[in-house]
């Protein structure tokens, strides 16, 4: 019998009073686009189908808000179910946001998820969430624009890179090279951290903030090099709140030459270039002089319970997370929860989902970032991430716009996240 | 029989403010209960005031609101008055109209006003960078670039608030009595000396009335901030509302938040305090 169908009837005998069949309402915050909201809602609706007693309600939210709605609705208005970025899972937990799961979805969690990512969802031992998708950034790059510029082929080192930023640039027509995000904190940092991973660095080594590095030290430089001689410009990478915005603008109509960014993007990108999509290519991050072999960093999302909510609506929500994610709910005997991610080009993280969407994880852009999946680092997950990120999207934002220089954004950066994960362990 | 008013005084406004100050002396989180709050004396104050990357952005988010307060009351009073005698003449056509469209910008939702404007300003293939081509003026960063983005969103704010001030210039006009310009007419005066002599020292109560809360309206700007910028880029549009909401929820650091809160409350109340004392001493002068 599958898992899933185990389950239901294991979490719902844990919860007293939930045999009960009272009419319970969950409802589910999310940041999905309203198309991805309305395949959620249709798996809502067939679950509804077998468990008449549960209704499900879909509310979304930009990026921007979703961690403050989850904040700010703490309490009887909070979500019973809402999706989380992992790094702000501990400080959820500390808080008492979020309920453990029951030991069964634990259970198959552990066993039906690669441990990596298994243990984004775990705090002290304990889990919390049902991850969902997994995150990984690579290089996306415009072929046109390449072969325009008579350049063969992707930059496997970080020479080959520069050197194609400076081709891939022309002033006149408003085109760079390469574009840097700014005004979205992750959107900053995670390319920041990617081509660190790639210089064979890290952000933070064992607890401990590793920004003082030389492999740091040369992201920086690079950055530097990269705005000083004008082919990344700063101005053309702003985000707004939903995480679009000039940045994908000239991305996207084809005036920003290359992008690191992770495989999430592949629905927008798609919406904004139509039949031009088929220009993108998606290659690994080039290699830097300290680093051996390419690699980028990963980061998942998951789906927890509130804790504020009643036992009868935690063991429904559960119940209803277990059959989302669970084998043959789905196409091709993969998860609804698979069907939805795929359908906005995000990558499943459920090894059976792997394995069910394998023919479609195979197309070109996405095989470029299933490739490089094997060598990614997971994104620290630490007390105080989300204020690190915050502090070190700053810092390279100031270097970006030339407010200080690349020696002077490194001391800033280590000085900044020392004292942010010291007062974060007070 | 003010003890209602006061009760209700004391629990909505006096119970809050104190509380906030109370918690700003302590670590906690705005996660958890009150009782949780642990004592930490003045070092909220000392973190917000330092160098490192909190008191930094604090120091960062108080001058860009300083700025951004600045700016707005130094363009928005005198374009209010002059926007205000325009509309004020009953003799010209169209006045009333024209007060229509003025007061219109102030009704239109920050929502919508946000997403229009952010197109608007969009660096490459923004309206107003075309226009500005047309000529032959260059393309501007607007909210692309730290130099230009917290003007631009004075200007925005600018746009959106002109109506609701000229409206109150409007009513301060419509309180000087006619006779008063007779008078200075037959004393020879021309139109500026009219507006130097009577508009403007009679429209003080009213000018002192859209000053404190243009001021008011200015520091507590948050939505286009939190719908366009995020408080970026490089931190330059990151203003004390917008900050301490990213503090105090999105991070639960509720003590520094409060920190921040009565910084931020004290400042405005030393800044509307300094206007009153320079009216009553314009006044006695």
């Amino acid at each position: 019998m599958k898992t899933w169908k185990v389950l239901p009837a294991l979490i719902l005998g844990l919860a007293a009073g939930a045999a009960d069949a009272e009419p319970v309402e969950v409802s589910y915050l999310t940041h999905w686009s309203p198309e991805t909201v309305a395949l959620l809602e249709s798996a809502a609706a067939r679950y509804s189908e077998e468990h008449p007693d549960v209704t499900i309600s879909v509310r979304a939210v930009p990026f921007g808000d979703l961690l403050t709605t989850i904040r700010s609705s703490a309490g009887t208005s909070a979500p019973t179910i809402a999706g989380i970025y992992d790094l702000w899972l501990p400080e959820l937990v500390r808080d008492g946001l979020v309920a453990p799961a029951p030991e069964a979805v634990a259970e198959d969690v552990l066993a039906g998820w690669p441990s990596g990512i298994a243990a984004a969802a775990q705090v002290d031992g304990t889990l919390y969430g049902i991850p969902n998708e997994v995150n990984v950034y690579a290089l996306n790059y415009n072929k046109a624009l390449f072969a325009e510029a008579g350049i063969d082929g992707p930059p496997a080192n970080w020479e080959e890179f520069l050197a194609d930023a400076e081709a891939l640039t022309d002033k006149g027509a408003g085109q760079q090279g390469f574009g840097l995000i700014n005004s979205w904190s992750a959107g900053v940092v995670h390319p920041f951290a990617s081509f660190l991973a790639s210089n064979g660095g890290t952000l933070i080594s064992d607890g401990v903030p590793a920004l003082d590095s030389p492999q740091a030290g040369e992201v920086f430089d690079l950055y530097e090099k990269l705005v000083s001689n004008g082919w990344s410009v700063p101005a053309m990478g702003t985000a707004d709140a939903n995480t679009t915005g000039p940045f994908l603008d000239n991305f996207v109509s084809g005036k920003t030459g290359m992008i690191v960014m992770a495989n999430w993007w592949e629905s927008a990108l798609k919406a904004g270039m139509g039949d031009a999509f088929e220009n993108v290519g998606t290659a690994p991050i080039p290699v830097g002089p300290s680093g051996e072999v390419s690699s980028s960093i990963s980061y998942t999302w998951q789906t927890v319970v509130s804790a504020s909510a009643s036992p009868e609506e935690q063991a429904a929500a559960w119940d209803f997370l277990a059959w989302l994610n669970g084998e043959g709910t789905g196409e091709g005997g993969g998860s609804a929860m698979s069907d939805i991610l795929m359908s906005m080009g995000i990558l499943p993280s459920r090894s059976s989902d792997v394995a069910a969407n394998e023919d479609v994880l195979g197309r070109d852009f996405l095989a470029g970032y299933v490739s490089v999946l094997e060598n990614a680092k997971a994104f620290p997950i630490v007390l105080g991430g989300q204020e690190f990120t915050e502090a070190l999207q700053q810092t390279l934002e100031s270097l970006e716009y030339g407010q200080i220089s690349a020696d002077e954004a490194q001391a800033a950066a280590q000085a900044d996240a020392v004292s942010i994960l010291e007062r974060a362990a007070r | 029989m003010i003890a209602p008013a006061a009760g209700l005084i004391g629990i909505f406004i006096l119970v809050p403010m104190g509380l906030t100050v109370w918690l700003s002396f302590h670590d906690w989180s705005t996660q958890t209960p009150f009782h949780t709050a642990r004592w930490v004396g003045l070092r909220n104050y000392e973190d917000i005031f330092s160098n490192i990357s909190v008191g930094r952005d604090f120091k960062t988010a108080l001058r860009n609101t300083a700025i951004y307060t600045a700016l707005s009351v130094v363009i928005l009073l005198p374009l209010s008055v002059l926007l205000g005698l325009l509309v004020y003449q009953r003799n010209v056509r169209g006045g009333q109209f024209l007060r229509t469209i003025l007061f219109a910008s102030y009704m239109v939702p920050m929502i919508a006003v946000a997403l229009v404007w952010s197109k608007l300003y969009a660096p490459t293939e923004g309206p107003l960078n075309q226009i500005l081509g047309w000529v032959g003026i260059g393309p501007q960063t607007w909210l692309a670039a730290p130099q230009t983005a917290l003007y631009s969103l004075v200007l925005l704010n600018v746009w959106q608030q002109i109506g609701y001030f000229t409206v109150l210039a409007v009513a301060g006009l419509t309180q000087i009595p006619g006779a008063l310009y007779e008078a200075a007419r037959i004393d020879g005066a021309n139109p500026v000396q009219s507006f130097f002599g009577v508009t403007l020292p009679l429209l003080r109560r009213t000018l002192l009335f859209s000053t404190v809360i243009a001021i008011i309206n200015a520091v507590q700007v948050f939505e286009p901030v939190a719908l366009i910028t995020q408080g970026g880029p490089a931190g330059s549009t990151n203003v004390l509302t917008f900050h301490i909401r990213r503090i105090g929820i999105d991070r639960s650091q509720g003590g520094l938040s409060s920190a921040m809160a009565v910084t931020l409350m004290l400042a405005l109340i030393v800044t509307v305090m300094a206007i009153f004392a320079m009216n009553r001493r314009a006044e006695k002068q």
